[in-house]
Formats: structure tokens, sequence, C-alpha cells
């Protein structure tokens, strides 16, 4: 496994937000967390990401321990997240946000390459990148936040809503091209609220609920509960 | 009206006064704008420096420019000393504005124990040097400030926005958990700016000792108009504070000849108040 959580405790202060959560990505793989609002989603992936300390559980990433290492040392390890609503470096340029995304040595020295990558994924933000990144459309901006994952050359990528705030046309370009992340050979962890498009896209899923995980399996069979019928797709 | 010749006069020695707003700007508008500490203490590590500038210079001999050789590093050091105070109690914006005023304060009871109360000048043959250029005379020495001035706050703008250290802070600064998520240690890097801001203060103060009277008080004399530049130049922008103190220095100077001395302190929060009413796209 890449990715592996056990028995996973997350919270703020005195509040836990996640309990007990067992969940595996493994390389090569699209994985969603599905859930409605308010359910753990972004503190779940927040803590893959090592922005949040884990309370109790084992974390590890390619057999490594995770719980112990410091929150700027887990890019080093191969993970990038694209978080929820972009939290791009807005005052500085396109390009400039993208070359944070490979600050780490490693990365860097592929910096020319990556850029490359980047800009024939999203040419747009080739015409566009000595602009603040602030000045872009909401969608140009999540191209910004996926680009500057991709230059980290990830093993794996956590998106955070990446669909949120966006046009509906837009959304479908974010799936195409987290499907295309994968074909380039990172593993996705995917939380999503757009459960039909998450799904579509996922190899397997989790269904986070009140900072549990209720339910997992594949996206065929959890569309065929009733449960998941009637609570995300009100039918 | 005065004359255009007095005009004149009174730009270029207000435009090269405002250096020495600038050098005092530049470290106080990165730890302000880059780690969000409001360094007070910034002044009072300027004036210790320049009163030991005057020291080695006066009882020791050591040429101004040996002094600061000596004592830039020391400041960055100390630089290094109080972060680690702000690191490990957790100072915020509003707390660091207190513990620094506190800092400056014990700083300034330190000065004024040493060097006792009274006024101190450092004389050397230079400090009145001049040269007449086109019927204006330039001081050498603020001329010379204002070229040091400059060639810190070019470097350090090239060093934020060329170099991945410079743009990780100012990332740092925007949102410093995903800064850390793709690998910015901040904290070693706020290291890093703290020192820098107290070895700007210490080449500021050389320039202190050479062109200012020395006392214990005059620690506060500055406050109010580089906070001024600060604000005006915008935080964290190094240039932006150089142009914003020769903005001032000059408009001062020209207030100065037009109307009277004691208009000066007037001008420095005027220009601050109609700049930030008029609200201009690059403030």
């Amino acid at each position: 496994m890449l990715l592996e959580a056990r028995n996973l405790h997350v919270g703020y202060g005195d509040a836990t937000a996640i309990w007990d959560v067992s969940l595996d990505v493994d390389a090569g793989e699209i994985v969603a967390v599905i859930g409605p609002n308010g359910a753990g989603k972004t503190t779940l992936i927040n803590a893959m990401a090592g922005l949040l300390r884990c309370r109790k559980g084992d974390l590890r990433f390619d057999g490594a321990d995770m719980t112990g290492v410091r929150a700027h040392d887990y890019c080093s390890h191969g993970i990038a997240l694209v978080p929820e609503g972009r939290r791009l470096f807005v005052k500085m340029s396109v390009e400039e946000n993208l070359e944070l995304g490979c600050y780490l040595a490693s990365a860097r020295a592929h910096r020319q390459e990556s850029l490359e990558r980047v800009y024939g994924l999203f040419p747009i933000l080739r015409d566009k990148r000595r602009q603040p990144a602030g000045e872009l459309s909401g969608g140009q901006q999540q191209m910004v936040a996926i680009g500057r994952a991709l230059m980290a050359r990830p093993r794996i990528v956590l998106f955070d809503e990446p669909s949120l705030g966006l046009a509906p046309t837009i959304v479908d370009d974010m799936f195409d091209i987290i499907a295309r992340v994968r074909q380039d050979g990172a593993a996705v962890l995917l939380v999503e609220q757009n459960v039909l498009k998450a799904l579509d896209v996922a190899d397997r899923a989790y269904v986070l609920e009140q900072g549990r995980i209720v339910s997992t399996g594949l996206p065929a069979d959890l569309l065929q509960q009733p449960h998941i019928r009637e609570a995300y797709l009100g039918v | 009206m005065p004359s255009a010749t007095l005009l004149g006069q009174a730009l270029i020695s207000g435009v090269l006064a405002g250096g020495m707003y600038g050098l005092l700007a530049l470290g106080l508008s990165l730890s302000w704008g880059l780690l969000r500490l409001v360094n007070l203490s910034h002044f009072a590590l300027a004036f210790l420096a320049a009163y030991l500038t005057y020291e080695l210079g006066t009882t020791y001999h050591v040429a101004p420019w040996w002094a600061a050789a000596m004592i830039v590093p020391v400041m960055f050091l100390i630089g290094l000393a109080q972060h680690w105070l702000f690191d490990r109690f957790k100072v915020n914006e509003l707390a660091s504005l207190l513990i620094t005023f506190s800092f400056a304060v014990i700083l300034e009871v330190a000065i004024q124990l040493y060097w006792t109360a009274d006024y101190r000048r450092f004389e050397t043959h230079y400090s009145t040097m001049s040269i007449k250029v086109g019927g204006f005379y330039i001081p050498v020495l603020e001329l010379v400030l204002c070229m040091v001035a400059g060639l810190l706050a070019w470097g350090t703008w090239l060093w934020l926005r060329k170099t991945y250290v410079g743009k990780a802070l100012r990332a740092a600064a925007e949102d410093a958990d995903i800064a850390a998520a793709y690998g910015v240690d901040h904290k070693k890097l706020a290291y890093l700016l703290s020192g820098m801001g107290a070895a700007y203060a210490a080449i500021a103060g050389t320039f202190i000792a050479l062109i200012a009277t020395l006392a214990p008080t005059q620690i506060w004399a500055w406050l109010g108009v580089v906070f001024a530049v600060v604000i005006i130049g915008r935080l964290g922008n190094p240039l932006g504070a150089l142009l914003a103190g020769m903005l001032i220095g000059a408009s001062e100077s020209i207030a100065m000849a037009v109307f009277e001395p004691a208009w000066a302190p007037v001008v420095s929060f005027s220009v601050l108040i109609a700049i930030l009413l008029w609200d201009p796209e690059w403030l």
C-alpha cells in the first residue's frame, strides 16, 4: 500500500473531528472519500497532508511512519495537496505559485520539465504566467492549484473538493485532469461532495459521515446501497 | 515664496535625508510584512549600533566601516536571539508591538546607564564634507548612506523576487500552512529574516552615529516618521520603503523651506493620510 491510515483520530483543540478512520490508497489508484458537509472530509485530507496532527492511530506512507513527521517534511515523501478553496498565494504570479510547488531540491532539479508539463496540461496558464494568481478566474485558479501540486512530482495527490465553486463545464474538465494525473503515474485521494462525479472517476470509495467511515467499496456497489441513493442522490 | 535655488537645495537635502528613513524602514518593513511581527526595538537596536560605532571610534579609533563590519554580525545574532523569544512564546502581531516596546525601553535604559543621557557627537573629518554640483551642495556622507540604502533595498527586493528562499518567505506570509505543505520550513526562514532585520538596523546605526547627535531618548525620534514610511512603502516591500523614505524626506524638507521648520513633523502623517484616502492601485 502507498498510503495506509489505521484507526486514525484527528481533531482541533479539545474537539475530535475524525474517529477511528482506516483507509488505504494503493499506487496508481484513484480513491474517493464522499460525505456531506461537515463530515470531516477536509480534516481527514489535511491530516494526510501533514497540516493536522493525528491524535491516535497510525499513518504510513510507502511503509514509513508519518505520525511524527513535521508538516514541511511531508512533501519530500511525495505527498502533494490541492487544498479546498485552492489557497493560492494570490499576490504572487502564476509562475511563482507553480515554482513554490517545486521548492524542494529534488523537485527543483526538474523545474523546467515540470513547468512544461503543467503548461501543456493548462495552456492558458502559460499566457497568464506573469499575472498575480488572485486575478485569475475560479477555474484558472484551480488549474494553478493542481499545477502547483504536480510541480512537486508527487507520488500521491490529495484533492480537496476540486469542483467546489466551479461552473459545471469546468467541473468536467477538473475530473478529466484527475484521471490524467493518475495516467501520469501518481495515485489520487479525492474528497468530494459531488458524489456522482467522484464515484465516476474513482476505483474505490469510502463514505464518511460525522467523522466516521460508514461504508466502503467499489463505486458501482456503493451506488446500489439504498442509504447512499437516498442521502446523496435523492432517489 | 523661496527662490528656485533654495527649493532645489531643499529637495536634494530632503531626498538624501529620506535615505535614512528608508534605511531604518527596511528591516521594520521586512519583519512586519513577512513575519507579521512589528519590531519597535528596531530603533533601539539601531541606536545601540550607533553608540557602539561611536565608542569604537572615539575610544579605540576604529574606522566606522570596520566598526560596522564587527557590529553587523553581532546584531544578526541578536536578531536571532530575539526571534527565539518570539518563537518560544508564540508572539503574535499585537503582542510583538508590546514586547518589542519593552525591549526598546530596556535598551534605552541600558544605553543611558553606560553612555549617560549626555549628547554625544562622533566627529570625523568627513562628516561635514560636501560636493558642489551645479550650484547645489550635496553632503557626501548622506550620499553614501543613500547609495548603501539603495543597494540594500534593491538587493533585498531582488532576493525576495528571484530566489526560492525569497519566494518561500512571500508565500509563507500569505499562507504558512500551504507553504509548509510544499516543503517550506517557515520557522527556519523566519530566523534568517529576523537576523537580517537586526543587521539592517546595525547598518542604519553606523550612519546615525556619523550623521546625528546621539542621546538615549533619540531612539524614539524617528518612530512616527518611519512607521509612516513603512506603510506608504507597502509592508514587506524593500524598494517601496526606500522610495517612501525619500518621498517623506523631500516633502518635509520642502515644507520647511516653504513654511517654517515647525511644520516638518506634520508632513509625514499628512502624506500618509492623503495616500490612504487616495488609495491608489499600487498601495
